[in-house]
Formats: C-alpha cells, sequence, structure tokens
C-alpha cells in the first residue's frame, strides 16, 4: 500500500509513513486499485482497502474525497470502472445492492430512506417481507423488530408510524433495518449526523456490539473526535486517492485534518471578541411555543454570539421558528429597545431578524433553481425595488456573495442542488445576509460539512458580529458550540436550564445542563 | 353501497310505522323517474314531465303525479328505490338512464304491483313493461336521408356528424345509411362530436378543410347542428346546399317556419314523448283506458307546412 | 481562508442553458405540423391552420392561468364549467343592457365577465389556501358548483345571446385584425402578460419558489397563502378572458359549454413542460401545448389514417408518446 500524497509538510510527510503497510490476519473484505471514472472526471483512483473481522475502520476526508464513492462501490451502489473486489479469498463482482447485500455487506445510508407512511416494522421488512402461506406473518416481524430495536437501544414501538417519530429515531430505524440480517461488513455513511450526546452514544454502543460478534464496520464521519474515540483503523482519503491507512488513537484529530486536507491547517475556530459585548439588541421574555417552548427569556446583545445547546427535542429550533412567526407562539420581544411582535417570517426578516434553517435541503434552498434566484429569494423586494426583476443586479449579487463566501461553482447558472454541502451552506448563509439582518440565527451551522468549510464558517459567523451584528447559533455539537460562541445557554424540555460562559463553557457543564445527568465522556478505557 | 341499503332499510322501516297514511289518502300515484337535465334534449324532457304533472294535478285530484330527475344511472337506481320504500305506487314511468343497469331495480317496481311505462331507451328484459313509449330513431336518420336523395337529386356528397355511440347513435346513423342506399349519395366522412355545439364546430370546420366540395351535411342531433351552421356561416361556402340535422330543438324548428334555405325541414325525435307517455299512463290508471303495448311515435318530416305543431317556444329546447 | 484548493474559474453569468422542456413543445409543434403537410398538404392551409390556432384560443389562455395555479403546486379542476358559468352570466347580463345601451353592453358585459371571473378565481384560491382544502378536491367541489349554476340559470337548455347583440359581439371571435384572427391576437397577449408576470416579476418569482417548495418559501418570508390566492385569481381573470372569445362562437351558453376543458387545459401545460408538481412554468410551452392538442384532432379528422372509433387514442397515444420523449431526453 502506498501513499500518493505531495504533501508539503513535514509533520505530515511523518505521519504518512507510519502508514499501516501489511496485516497478520486474512481481512473478510479487500479491495484492490479500485477506480471509478464518469466520462473524463475520475472520482476515485487505484484505492485499495483491507478491512479484517472485528475491526471498526473509518475512512475519513473531505467532501469530494471519493469516501462515498468508495462505500457504494463496496456496497454494490456503483460499478467501478477498474478494479477488484475479494471478500474471503473470492473474488466478486456486485452489480446490483442485492447481491452485496447476500455477500455479507451491508450499508446504513447517510439520508434518511424510509417510507414516513408505512410503521418502523413494516419499514424494517420492507421488500423482505416475512411470510406464511403467502400471507405476512405480522406477529413473527413485530417481534424480530421489537428485539433488533432493543438491540440497538431504539425505544420506538415496532407499530409507530415512522413519520411521527423524531429523526434521531428515524436514523436507529435504519440502522435497525440494515442490521436485520447477519453481515460480515457494515458500511455507516455518517450516522451520527443528525444525531445528539446520547444518540450517539448508544450508536456507538451498537457498533461496539458489532465489533464484538467478530462483524467488520466501515465508519464514515465528519466528527473526527467520534473517529478518534472509536476507530482500530483510519483511512485518509484526499481528491479520489488514498492517502493511507493509520493505527486507531494514534492520530491527533489535528493529524487527521492535515491529512485529509494536505497542509498545514489554521485554527479551526476563529478567536473569540476581544471586547465584552454592547447593548443588548435582542430581548425576549417568557416565549412560549405551544408544545414544544415554555418560558424562555434571554438576551443577545450587540457584537455577541450566543450559543443554545440541547438534546434533540429540547425545543431549540421550535422557539426561533415561534418568535419569527413560523409557527404559533407568544413571548415579549423587544428589538433595540422597541417592543415587537412578528405574525410573519417576511415581518421578522423586514425588522432585521434572519433565520437560517437547519434543514438546509428541504427548507432553505431550491435545489432545482439557480444561484441567484436561491441568493435573492428572501430580499426580492430590496433587490428589486420597483415592479420587475432586474437580472443585471442579480448577477452582480450572485457575484458578489460567490467572491465573499468563497462559493465553489462550476458556473452561475449551476444549480443549487449541483453544490456540495458545505458550498450550499455557503450560499445558504449568503442568501440569510442578503436581508441585511441586525440580528442572524442559525440553526447547525455546519452539520454533514467537512473540515474545511466549518472553518470557513466560523470565521464568517464572527465576522458577522464584529461588523457589529448579533448572531445565535443553536448546534448539536457540543465542541462547535464551545468553539464558537461567547456564552452558551442550554435547553432541555423547552426550558432554558442555564447558561455556560467564560471558564463553565465545557462540554461537561453543558451535558450537564442537556440531561441533567452527568454524562461520562466516552473514553479510549471504555472501548477495549 | 353499503350505506344506500342501509338508508333503504331504514326508508322501508319508516314506511311500515307511517304506511296508513299513503293508503288513506286513497289518491292514484304516478312516479316519474327521468334524467336530470345536463343537455339540450333532457331538458326539455324535463319541462314535458314537469308541464304533464302539473296539469294532471290539477286537472284529477284524485291523481298524483311526482317527478324525479337523476343525474346518473346510478342515481336514478336510488331514486328508484327511495320513492318506492316511502310509499306505495300505482304507476312508474321510466325514462332509463341506460338499460343494463336500470332492468332489475325497475323489475322490482313492478313487482310491487306498480304499472310500467318505459320511455324511449328499452330495457332489457321487454316483459317488465306495461306500456313502451318511444321515438323512432331509425326514422329520423331514414327521413333525413329520403329527402336529400330527393332534393339532391340522387347525387352528391355528404359528411355526417354522430354523436356519442350508443345504440340512439348507432339506429339513427343505420337508419340514414339504409335510406340512401341505392341512390348516388357518398358519406364522404363521418366522425363522433358527442353531440355538442362547440366539438361539431371544430369538426365541420376540419370537414370543410379537407372537402372542397360538399353538397349537405347531417348532424344527427341539433346541438351539433347549431356548431355546423356557425362554421358554413364563418367558411362562406356556397356549395353547401343543406345542413340538417334532428330532434326536434325549437331554434331549428323555428328556422323551418322561416322558410330558412338551408335548413328547410327537421325531423322530430321529440322529447314531448314523456308528455305523452304520462298521459297515457294515467289514462290507464283513471280512465280505465287499455293502454298496454307499444306506441311508437313517428319521425314524420316537419316542413314549414307543419312545423307550428312540433314548436314550444317555452320549452328549454 | 487559504484552506482550499484553487478555484476553479468561473464562466460568463450569462449563459444560454436551454433544456429539453424549454424547446421540447415546439420541436414536438413543428414535428407535427411537417408529419400533417406529409399526410395532406391541406393541413398547411392558411385557412387551415388560421382555424385551428383560433380555436386552440381557449385552452390557451386558460392555460396561462393553469401555469400559474400549476407552477404554484396546485391545480385548477374547475375551470371547464366556469367558463360555462361566466358565459351564461356574461350573456344575461348583455342581454339584460341591450334594450338601454346597445352596443355599449358588450364591453359593460366583458367587464362583468373579468369581474365575475376574478371572485370565482378568489373562491377557489381561498378554500384551498385558507381553508386549507387539498387542490384536487377544493376545485372538484366547485367544479360541480358552478355545472349545476350554469344548468340552472339555462333550464338546462341554452342562454342565447340577444339578437341585437349578435353581429356587433361576431368579430371578436371571427374578425381579424392585419389578416390575423382576434382570439389569436387575445391569446398572445394573455400569454406575453403571463410571461412578463411569471418570469420578470417578484410575484412570479415568489410564484415558482411556492411550488418548487413550500418550506424554502415559507421560510424566505414569503406568504404562501397569499401567493397561491393570487395563483388562482390570475387564473379566474384567464378563464374569463377566454369566456369573452367564446360567446361569439356559438352565442350561447349551455351545459355542455366548456366541458371537459380543463382536462384539456392541464394536458396543454404539461405537455407545454411544466411539471403537475408544481415548480418553473413554462407559459409560452403551455400555449404550444394548446396548439399541439388541436393539431393532433384536426390532423385526425383531416387525414383519412384512423377509424372514427380509434380517434380518442390515437390522441392519447400521441400525448404518452410526447410525453415520454421528455421524459428520456433529459
Amino acid at each position: 500500500m502506498s501513499a500518493h500524497a505531495r504533501i508539503e509538510e513535514s509533520r505530515v510527510d511523518a505521519l504518512a509513513a507510519s502508514a499501516i503497510v501489511a496485516n497478520s490476519v486474512e481481512p473478510v473484505l479487500r479491495a484492490e486499485n479500485l477506480t471509478k471514472q464518469y466520462g473524463l472526471a475520475t472520482v476515485l483512483s487505484e484505492v485499495s482497502l483491507d478491512v479484517l473481522p472485528g475491526e471498526i475502520q473509518a475512512i475519513i476526508g473531505e467532501n469530494g474525497a471519493g469516501k462515498s464513492t468508495l462505500m457504494r462501490i463496496l456496497s454494490g451502489y456503483v460499478e467501478p470502472t477498474e478494479g477488484a473486489i475479494w471478500m474471503e479469498g473470492r473474488q466478486l463482482s456486485f452489480l446490483r445492492p442485492s447481491e452485496a447485500q447476500e455477500a455479507g455487506i451491508a450499508l446504513v445510508h447517510q439520508e434518511i430512506l424510509l417510507a414516513d407512511a408505512l410503521t418502523v416494522m413494516e419499514n424494517l421488512f420492507l421488500g423482505r417481507t416475512l411470510g406464511r402461506w403467502g400471507l405476512a406473518d405480522d406477529r413473527r416481524m413485530r417481534r424480530l423488530a421489537a428485539e433488533k430495536l432493543a438491540e440497538i437501544g431504539c425505544a420506538v414501538s415496532p407499530s409507530a408510524i415512522v413519520g411521527a417519530i423524531p429523526l434521531a429515531d428515524k436514523q436507529l430505524v435504519q440502522i435497525a433495518r440494515a442490521l436485520l440480517d447477519e453481515h460480515k461488513v457494515v458500511i455507516f455513511d455518517e450516522p451520527t449526523a443528525v444525531l445528539t450526546g446520547e444518540e450517539v452514544r448508544r450508536l456507538q454502543e451498537v457498533i461496539l456490539g458489532l465489533k464484538s460478534r467478530g462483524i467488520a464496520v466501515l465508519y464514515i464521519s465528519h466528527r473526527l473526535d467520534e473517529v478518534q474515540q472509536l476507530a482500530d483503523k483510519v483511512t485518509v482519503l484526499r481528491d479520489g486517492k488514498l492517502i493511507g491507512s493509520y493505527p486507531g488513537r494514534t492520530l491527533s484529530q489535528m493529524d487527521m485534518a492535515r491529512l485529509m486536507v494536505g497542509r498545514e491547517l489554521a485554527a479551526l475556530y476563529p478567536e473569540k471578541a476581544s471586547k465584552p459585548s454592547g447593548e443588548p439588541v435582542l430581548s425576549v421574555r417568557n416565549a412560549h411555543v405551544p408544545g414544544y417552548v415554555e418560558d424562555v427569556s434571554f438576551t443577545l446583545r450587540k457584537g455577541e454570539i450566543l450559543g443554545f445547546a440541547g438534546m434533540i427535542g429540547a425545543g431549540r429550533t421550535e422557539l426561533f421558528e415561534g418568535l419569527i412567526g413560523l409557527r404559533p407562539a407568544r413571548a415579549s420581544v423587544q428589538l433595540d429597545g422597541k417592543p415587537i411582535h412578528f405574525q410573519s417570517p417576511r415581518a421578522a426578516l423586514d425588522a432585521g431578524i434572519s433565520y437560517l434553517t437547519e434543514d438546509r435541503k428541504g427548507k432553505g434552498l431550491l435545489l432545482q433553481e439557480r444561484l441567484a434566484p436561491n441568493l435573492t429569494l428572501s430580499a426580492l423586494a430590496r433587490i428589486h425595488p420597483g415592479l420587475y426583476l432586474r437580472r443585471s443586479r442579480e448577477a452582480a449579487a450572485i457575484k458578489e456573495a460567490v467572491a465573499k463566501y468563497d462559493i465553489r461553482v462550476k458556473s452561475y447558472s449551476a444549480r443549487a442542488g449541483e453544490l456540495s454541502g458545505g458550498n450550499q451552506q455557503k450560499l445558504l448563509l449568503a442568501k440569510v445576509m442578503m436581508t441585511n439582518p441586525s440580528v442572524v440565527i442559525i440553526d447547525e451551522p455546519t452539520r454533514g460539512i467537512d473540515i474545511a468549510n466549518k472553518a470557513q464558517i466560523y470565521a464568517f459567523i464572527r465576522a458577522l458580529v464584529t461588523e457589529g451584528r448579533a448572531c445565535i447559533v443553536i448546534s448539536s455539537d457540543m465542541q462547535e458550540l464551545i468553539g464558537v460562541c461567547d456564552r452558551i445557554l442550554v435547553m432541555r424540555e423547552g426550558r432554558i436550564r442555564g447558561e455556560a460562559s467564560g471558564d463553565k463553557m465545557t462540554e461537561h457543564e453543558i451535558a450537564f445542563l442537556a440531561t441533567s445527568e452527568v454524562v461520562g465522556p466516552i473514553g479510549a478505557g471504555d472501548l477495549m | 353501497m353499503l350505506k344506500r341499503n342501509l338508508f333503504a332499510a331504514i326508508a322501508v322501516g319508516s314506511m311500515l310505522t307511517v304506511g296508513g297514511h299513503a293508503i288513506a289518502a286513497d289518491k292514484k300515484v304516478i312516479a316519474v323517474s327521468i334524467p336530470a337535465a345536463d343537455h339540450g334534449w333532457t331538458s326539455g324532457v324535463v319541462y314535458h314531465a314537469q308541464a304533464a304533472a302539473k296539469e294532471i294535478n290539477a286537472a284529477f285530484p284524485g291523481v298524483e303525479v311526482i317527478v324525479k330527475t337523476s343525474p346518473s344511472a346510478a342515481a336514478q337506481v336510488s331514486a328508484l328505490e327511495d320513492l318506492t320504500a316511502s310509499r306505495k305506487i300505482d304507476a312508474l314511468v321510466i325514462l332509463p338512464y341506460s338499460s343494463e343497469e336500470l332492468t332489475t331495480p325497475v323489475k322490482t317496481v313492478k313487482e310491487s304491483g306498480a304499472f310500467i311505462t318505459v320511455v324511449d331507451r328499452g330495457l332489457n328484459d321487454p316483459t317488465i313493461q306495461d306500456l313502451y313509449v318511444a321515438g323512432d330513431n331509425i326514422a329520423v336518420g331514414k327521413t333525413t336521408a329520403k329527402f336529400l336523395v330527393d332534393k339532391l337529386g340522387g347525387k352528391g356528397d355528404l359528411v355526417v356528424l354522430r354523436g356519442i355511440p350508443t345504440v340512439i347513435d348507432d339506429e339513427r346513423i343505420k337508419g340514414f345509411q339504409d335510406g340512401i342506399k341505392g341512390s348516388g349519395l357518398k358519406i364522404l366522412d363521418i366522425q363522433y362530436a358527442h353531440w355538442n355545439s362547440d366539438e361539431a364546430f371544430k369538426l365541420m370546420q376540419d370537414y370543410l378543410a379537407k372537402y372542397p366540395h360538399i353538397d349537405a351535411v347531417w348532424a344527427n342531433d341539433d346541438d351539433m347542428l347549431l356548431g355546423v351552421l356557425e362554421a358554413v356561416k364563418q367558411a362562406k361556402r356556397t356549395d353547401i346546399k343543406f345542413a340538417l340535422g334532428g330532434n326536434g330543438m325549437k331554434d331549428i324548428v323555428k328556422k323551418v317556419i322561416d322558410g330558412d334555405k338551408m335548413t328547410p325541414i327537421e325531423t322530430p325525435y321529440p322529447p314531448a314523448m314523456i308528455k305523452t307517455a304520462i298521459w297515457m299512463t294515467a289514462a290507464h290508471l283513471i280512465g280505465n283506458a287499455p293502454a298496454r303495448g307499444t306506441v311508437k311515435l313517428d319521425a314524420p318530416l316537419i316542413t314549414k307546412a307543419n312545423a307550428n305543431e312540433y314548436y314550444f317556444p317555452n320549452s328549454p329546447f | 481562508m487559504t484552506l482550499l484548493a484553487d478555484l476553479s474559474p468561473v464562466r460568463r453569468i450569462r449563459e444560454f442553458n436551454l433544456t429539453w422542456s424549454d424547446v421540447g413543445p415546439f420541436l414536438a409543434l413543428v414535428a407535427l405540423l411537417v408529419i400533417g403537410f406529409a399526410i395532406n398538404p391541406e393541413f398547411l392551409s392558411t385557412t387551415n391552420l388560421a382555424n385551428v390556432i383560433t380555436r386552440s384560443a381557449f385552452t390557451a389562455i386558460i392555460g396561462v392561468g393553469a401555469t400559474f395555479v400549476i407552477s404554484s403546486g396546485g391545480l385548477d379542476l374547475s375551470v371547464g364549467s366556469m367558463a360555462a358559468f361566466i358565459t351564461g352570466v356574461m350573456i344575461m347580463f348583455m342581454n339584460r343592457l341591450a334594450p338601454d345601451l346597445v352596443g355599449w353592453a358588450i364591453p359593460a358585459g366583458m367587464a362583468m365577465a373579468v369581474l365575475v371571473g376574478l371572485f370565482c378565481g378568489l373562491g377557489n384560491g381561498l378554500i384551498v389556501t385558507v381553508g386549507r382544502i387539498e387542490p384536487f378536491i377544493a376545485t372538484l367541489g366547485t367544479m360541480g358548483i358552478f355545472r349545476a349554476l350554469i344548468t340552472y340559470l339555462s333550464d338546462g337548455g341554452s342562454i342565447p345571446i340577444d339578437r341585437s347583440l349578435r353581429d356587433l359581439y361576431r368579430p371578436v371571435y371571427f374578425g381579424t385584425v392585419a389578416g390575423m384572427p382576434i382570439p389569436i391576437l387575445i391569446s398572445l397577449v394573455v400569454a406575453a402578460a403571463g410571461a412578463f408576470l411569471l418570469y420578470k416579476t417578484k410575484y412570479g418569482r415568489e410564484c415558482s419558489a411556492v411550488g418548487a417548495n413550500e418550506d424554502v418559501a415559507r421560510y424566505s418570508g414569503i406568504s404562501v397563502v397569499r401567493t397561491r390566492t393570487v395563483a388562482y385569481v390570475i387564473q379566474g381573470v384567464c378563464v374569463a378572458i377566454a369566456a369573452i372569445c367564446y360567446v361569439p362562437r356559438l352565442g350561447a351558453a349551455t351545459p355542455t359549454t366548456g366541458l371537459l376543458w380543463e382536462l384539456q387545459v392541464i394536458t396543454a401545460v404539461v405537455i407545454g413542460g411544466t411539471a403537475l408538481r408544481g415548480g418553473k412554468g413554462h407559459i409560452w410551452g403551455t400555449i404550444a401545448g394548446a396548439v399541439i392538442l388541436e393539431l393532433i384532432a384536426n390532423l385526425m379528422v383531416i387525414s383519412d389514417l384512423v377509424s372514427e372509433y380509434l380517434v380518442a387514442a390515437v390522441q392519447g397515444t400521441i400525448i404518452i408518446i410526447a410525453m415520454l420523449i421528455q421524459r428520456f431526453s433529459k
């Protein structure tokens, strides 16, 4: 195995040299020189990989590094242009996913691919209904479903309708579906992107359980802390090429980031404000969002980044959706000292409060539309005073946004859906800023985004407040909040449970406030 | 379906409890079940049925005529169930939506002892009816054809517009084809226009574009003839000598009365046949005038001479 | 930020980016004309083409409105019976005014028609948006209501226009300006206005945003209720304009006026390239779609290819083939 990278930094060179060269155990899955070309573009180039039984192997790399293509080849969704796949010494070629499944490889998708209208049980057995005499054997399926869900620590009932259960549980159901049959290799494609503390921990237990049964796990994640905790082996891809495979827990997060990016990284988080925050901009008293939020009060100051932490379902998103008129709510709100009440998102936007949704594909961007219409959608009246649209103004606006927010696009006429996740997020940020808000609320600023784009987005957020705006960041990633925010409010069950600021801004403190119980950090000691 | 049966059951139940009423009143009840007015001809049927009901109810205190219109075959079946469930009827005059669906329900009414008069569309089982009143669709076609053969000197090119694929349509076309058989008249083209003026207008435009010479047009219904006339007028074609229809629409009969050149005649298939049927049924019930059998209303040529007899200016049709 | 690889050069901003759904309908139109000419040269005669395109005006004009409704993620099944209802009300109104106003009754009637159309559309829109009823069901309901109203107003027969107005009004359908039939001119004007509204104004942008993704629109501060309601009002006005052109054709409103127009219109919109699930609307495509539908029907009669019994099957097949071509040439 060789490292192809052209690495400038000596530290990275040294890292690359430490790559694993040979295995003593016979691999369960071996990929040899996998190459995938689409027309002239090579997205994966001669990647080789050994997966040992009972091994947790993390695959890391920036967006576009070829991780997903590799996983899709291994699970039979994509055919390689060249190269071979061996399982337990037998060469295989998968033409479709079902063949990979039969060979013992399961893929847990990143996107939730479940039928919302069906029950959990029906989803688990979709396409492989257990039957007796041509009838569906519901009883047996329900029993098996309950067993499997219990095994991975998912508390939902098999007869719950999938559309009605929380996102995190959907992810767990999807995992249960992949684990329903016994597999030799299970591939997880960013399973924790939508999960929070407790659920992440449960998933990690599931993965360790698989390991203990001798099942190999391939694990793709952007959360380098998880990779560090969990992986026995870390394989790094960059620009479609294999950089190397390294023993787990020997690389620091910074090392991994360096290998992924291929050069020395600046700090992930920008420096915090040196001067104290200014006068209050937004003050909220006694906010109620029926069913989600009770009696929440807080104050946001000028030049401040205020974090909102909490578990999924704590009511953070709903609180702000309520405040800007996206859902029914009551609260006494003052903006710059003047009392306001928003009946509609339009009124909030006009008053200078802008909200960036956590669901960029579902609620943020029109994926079929081009960049400029997306950028200007919430600021049409501002950009186009008068009756009709002015193309030249739109062209200028998108040009400016692309430059300012470093949005990587092939052409200005590309559609938003063609951008990578990180660039979509930057476009969405640019869109939110089009209304020139004085208060920016950002919900999950970097979900599913690679590390380089994350660093950029954090810098943009910091730049917003140094310009004199105020910003609220909602995130399930505690490190992110600690790294970016000046002060963090923690919500649990619809109420604010406390504030973490200054020295108290630690994961431990936030987790304590978010769950009211101390969650021990998952250390290396637990894993072995 | 279940709901309807349930409803019928409730209705029957209530009949049993209040049954005394209907008998005590000792009126002879004639129920009239006809399609709702959804185009020209059926609106004529509704008009004439209501006129007959009004006249009979006023003239004979011992008789009650109830008119019930239904917008579809299924609705007509329900209407029959409702009519018979709530009271005893002595006679039923029905213009069935379709022969197939109504046969059994009408048979049920017959078994309750009512006198059955069927109008226009026959039932599948002719033994059910006591009296059958109908126009003659074959004659509608044939009379028109004979007129054209005569006036065009046995020679000429025709185009034909037909309605909706049904027995009525087929019979009229068959009558027409029989009528021109043996003559030198030739049908250049025949297409469906669904008894609709707009479609007939378009179709006639297309005929005019396709055929540089047309001697006469026959639309087998007057609604369509209106569209045909408009298209001919727009094209300003002088080769077309006759544009004829059928059914006895008042506007067309008026043309005949006024001596229109292009439409000098009309063949009736009068919606007033419902009126004939209701009166005959009433005559049977109260006048002791035997009225069993089949009455086929002729389709005589309406010309300027006799047109007034077929002209009902107040009818919507 | 110096984290990332070099930025690939950005291409010039104004690009000519035609997709199949933009040009497909027009190619289909041309293909149909060529086939038609091959079958019967009479097909391309000015009279025939003028007739066919004039006829397609109703579908085209209503289709412009339907493009807004469908683009915004709605559907309107009531347009056919609404057209009949508006025609009926308009004729009755004009007939009442005719003795006093004579010729002025016609513009008054037109104004009345637009007003009625506006309110019918507003009704549909409010039921769908404020009432939160599925557009399919809501407009299926009003479709029945309008149809019943025209049947009631006409006693199931017909409402003919007053003889004194007949000849005055007739040119609106049968007349020409510089050789161009007036209904064609009207549909071009309506389409141009529609295209301006949909492509060049803020409302148009909001309309397709709401249809493409309601949530994104809502989160972007666009009022979904207002946008959709306005689309239905535009639809109502378009139906009224179509009714204004329709009245002089046969000079009467009957319970069968506008029967099945809704399907005709929806088909034209979809053939024109607008997705039934909403999103980007194709106004000129809709116009092409309307003409295509009438051309197919015309071709069936002009040619002697198929038996009269199979005409509908051939029409259906051609429409499905047209859609399949669009589907697979992306």
